[in-house]
């Protein structure tokens, strides 16, 4: 009998789009149907696809074929048309930009073509609640052949030469790090997952969380192994309910089966791991705050003179790694250190799970190899600038990242490159800005957010992030004068040398790379008094070319302070007075009739 | 080992801090947040030094940062002045009245007019001396609340703590005097609490509360407590000497 299985995206985006009720309704009319004909079916609900802007994805094997945008509405044409006969309903299909036509399955697409996942491997595959499905895809053999055919030194050894580095940001040898602590004689020792994902519009750590929670249980019981630890902790952001939801289910599920637990596999190795619910914190995602936080104290930092792996988690040596390296783990072990080598640049091997956002045609999670230049990221993958704008920078590594400016596209994307262009890899948010963002309003906003989640202990950090955000906002609000720059320069020194921990010494980076690469707008705003890219309110006007204004009165209609006025025929014209500069009438236009003023007249 | 100092060779053993090695050869380093008997917390950042560890210079903590290896250390470069003069401005910017800040201020050459304001009556540098202070002696009544710009020391709830036994240990560690500690009629009031004092059995001056006496009572044992104030436990022992040095 012919069988056919439906896997239905229930990652957090596709969930926000109603892929529960798909998933429902797929899985009743299938039944219902099921008796009329010769096809077994199966629907099962996964983790994240990656590709979130077109969600609710829909995929239907062996066809390989991919929906998108499914609606509950949907499932019964679906059910009757493509799962009992075979057609292709092609309204559903993916549309693809750069090859302007639609495409049946979802790999033929740009966004994937170019990805190539490792740690996402089974995202997207599998139902997240059900480990029966991750070891038919080959889950649990890596701890089976780490246990039974390798020595815990053989184990550090692979992952050392392998030159996996922590995707938590820091970038420090995995490898390393456990050699380190596996040579403290001290225990207990402990073994920590960081899932307190944090930076804004980052959602790598939770989609894995979600959609393959065994893997990190997996890697997390390597590491164990290796260092000859017996507890371990997942450290998950409490609003990720999902994830806690899948990872515990998860965690239960490997005990029931001798993969958790005491005498794991018959092995006589011991070795659990308990979920903790972080409190919301951005600064708990740094490694010492959240061992404070594990341990029940305020979450904030110390000095780490003495790693983690010395003296961690209750003074005891700690391995620490995030949720991604953690799901590199099982693989290396399993196809060697030298297939991983093989992927990426020369000192940054395999490859690095991306949250792709901002002003790019196709948003989501994308992981590709080290190396991948920028370009290819916001053109290939991103499939470009919405709306065809023009591109003006992209943001990395969440808030204490930087913004790369259009010279730096080419650059190939890794630990050391991004670091040099004064940015740096963070935990993989990318964020693609075009020319309708203020530079100098983007260095506001991650500072007013680290304002508010920095955890004030230091000095540095809590008052000199205070005040470089009372420098930007004079600047935005066009009260800026000369001086300023530099002391604000020199206040970025200050709080890069002299803070304490990791979130105050990176913090001025959102300044200091504005500063370097998009100076100019800085003294747009300080001299001219005008904000080029026509955001701040207080320095923006805008105008209506009367040459290309074709008076469709879509500006007018979008309009929320009835500011625009015009006839039919007519160009339309704005009424300063009563504009609120929201620059709803810019982005509306199609014509690019709407301009930012060169001169505001102040 | 031997670490070198501003040139000056000095004796360290393993583990210890910068500060406690420099302040045994009279190298001079400020600190707010430090207190011998309460290290460890390294927030006012004044303190910082610049190392130079194989060849590798960074900026760190002199209070926190361990001695591991036989480092050069530069306490007073330019760019070590630098940073304090900025922190301090920033300490400045937020205690504007504060005479401890302002002398330092001052040695730092901070210029008289800053960028900055801040509230002119707030004296709290938040350096957390006193949460320690009250978490080392047992009580644990105020703490840090909220985070980054909005943090604050203060009880659970800024309600009258129960733990609190009014020692005032938090207001005696504190170096720049923020914490009001207010004595009338018998009566201190600190942390929106009052305490009745009791008198000293010798002087009759009010010098302690009586939830001290009955915490110190509970953790020492009740021989060990009396009720004398500090001027007069010191009396008291002097005359113990003078009498066993005149039989002698």
């Amino acid at each position: 009998m012919m069988s056919r299985t439906v896997y239905v995206c229930c990652g957090t985006g596709c969930l926000a789009n109603n892929s529960m009720d798909v998933y429902k309704q797929l899985k009743k009319l299938a039944q219902k149907y099921e008796a009329d004909v010769e096809v077994k079916t199966i629907v099962k609900a996964t983790g994240c696809n990656g590709l979130c802007e077109k969600g609710p994805l829909v995929k239907i094997q062996p066809d390989n074929i991919c929906y998108s945008k499914v609606k509950p509405d949907d499932a019964e044409e679906i059910v009757k048309r493509t799962l009992m006969n075979g057609e292709i309903i092609d309204r559903l299909l993916i549309y693809d930009t750069a090859l302007k036509r639609r495409v049946i399955s979802h790999k033929d697409t740009d966004f994937y073509k170019c990805q190539m996942k490792i740690a996402l491997r089974n995202i997207g595959e599998i139902d997240p609640a059900n480990i029966d499905e991750y070891m038919e895809r080959g889950g649990y053999k890596a701890l089976r052949k780490a246990l039974f055919q390798m020595t815990p030194q053989d184990v550090i050894s692979e992952i050392e030469r392998s030159g996996l580095r922590g995707r938590g940001g820091g970038g420090f040898p995995t490898g390393v790090k456990w050699r380190q602590c596996s040579k403290f004689q001290n225990f207990p020792k402990y073994v920590i997952c960081n899932g307190d994902e944090g930076d804004p519009g980052a959602f790598m750590d939770r989609s894995i969380m979600e959609g393959d929670p065994n893997t990190v249980i997996e890697g997390m019981t390597i590491c164990a192994y290796s260092i000859n630890s017996n507890r371990g902790f997942i450290y998950i952001r409490d609003e990720y309910s999902l994830a806690l939801n899948n990872m515990n289910n998860a965690l239960n599920q490997a005990r029931e089966r001798g993969l958790l637990g005491k005498n794991i596999l018959n092995s006589g190795f011991d070795f659990d791991i308990e979920i903790v619910r972080g409190g919301g914190a951005f600064v708990c995602g740094e490694s010492t705050a959240l061992m404070q936080s594990i341990e029940g104290n305020v979450g904030e930092p110390r000095a780490k003179y003495i790693r983690s792996v010395e003296k961690g988690l209750w003074g005891q040596p700690t391995v620490l790694n995030n949720v991604e390296t953690w799901a590199n783990i099982p693989e290396i072990i399993m196809k060697g250190s030298d297939w991983f080598c093989s992927i990426g640049t020369e000192n940054s091997k395999g490859t690095k799970v991306f949250s792709l956002v901002g002003k790019v045609k196709n948003t989501g999670l994308v992981e590709i190899p080290m190396g991948t230049t920028l370009r290819e990221l916001v053109y290939k993958i991103g499939g470009g600038i919405i709306g065809d704008k023009k591109f003006k920078a992209v943001q990395t590594g969440g808030p204490s990242g930087g913004c790369i400016a259009e010279d730096l596209l080419d650059l190939p994307v890794d630990f050391d490159s991004l670091k040099e262009a004064g940015s740096m890899m963070g935990s993989g948010g990318i964020i693609v800005m075009d020319e309708r963002t203020c530079m100098i309003d983007v260095a506001r906003y991650y500072l007013s957010f680290l304002s508010e989640e920095s955890c004030g202990k230091c000095v540095a950090c809590r008052e000199g992030i205070k005040r470089m955000l009372e420098i930007l906002t004079d600047i935005c609000d066009g009260k800026g004068i000369e001086e300023d720059l530099e002391l604000l320069e020199s206040l970025c020194h200050t709080v890069e040398e002299a803070s304490l921990c990791g979130l105050g010494k990176t913090a001025p980076n959102p300044v200091l790379t504005t500063l370097k690469h998009f100076r100019n707008e800085y003294y747009a705003h300080i001299i001219e008094k005008r904000c080029p890219a026509g955001v701040c309110p207080e320095l923006t006007a805008y105008e209506i070319d009367k040459k290309l204004c074709k008076s469709c009165g879509l500006c007018a209609k979008n309009c929320p302070a009835s500011a625009i006025l015009g006839k039919r025929g007519e160009a339309y014209s704005i009424n300063t007075q009563l504009c609120i500069k929201c620059g709803n009438c810019i982005d509306s236009c199609r014509f690019n009739a709407v301009k930012v003023k060169k001169e505001v007249g102040k | 080992m031997k670490i070198i100092i501003d040139n000056i060779e000095c004796e360290a053993q393993k583990d210890e801090t910068l500060l406690q090695i420099a302040r045994r050869n009279d190298i001079h380093i400020p600190t707010l947040c430090h207190n011998d008997a309460l290290p460890g917390l390294g927030s006012c950042r004044l303190c910082v030094v610049e190392i130079v560890d194989k060849g590798r210079r960074s900026v760190v903590a002199s209070c926190i940062y361990p001695v591991r290896n036989e480092i050069e250390v530069y306490t007073c470069s330019d760019k070590i002045k630098n940073i304090r003069r900025n922190l301090l401005m920033l300490l400045r910017g937020r205690v504007p009245n504060d005479e401890t800040i302002k002398k330092l201020c001052k040695e730092y050459l901070v210029p008289d007019r800053i960028k900055f304001s801040g509230d002119k009556d707030e004296h709290c540098i938040l350096c957390g001396l006193c949460v320690k202070a009250c978490q080392e002696l047992g009580a644990s009544a105020i703490s840090t609340v909220n985070r980054g710009i909005t943090k604050k020391v203060t009880t659970p709830y800024d309600e009258p703590s129960a733990q609190c036994i009014g020692c005032g240990s938090c207001a005696y560690v504190c170096p720049t005097d923020a914490i009001k500690i207010e004595e009338k009629d018998g009566i201190r009031n600190i942390w929106n609490k009052e305490f009745q004092l009791l008198r000293c059995t010798r002087c009759g001056k009010p010098f302690a509360t009586k939830e001290q006496l009955e915490y110190n009572r509970e953790k020492l044992g009740e021989a060990h407590v009396k009720l004398l104030c500090e001027s007069c436990k010191k009396a008291i022992i002097a005359e113990k000497l003078k009498d066993i040095y005149e039989k002698v």
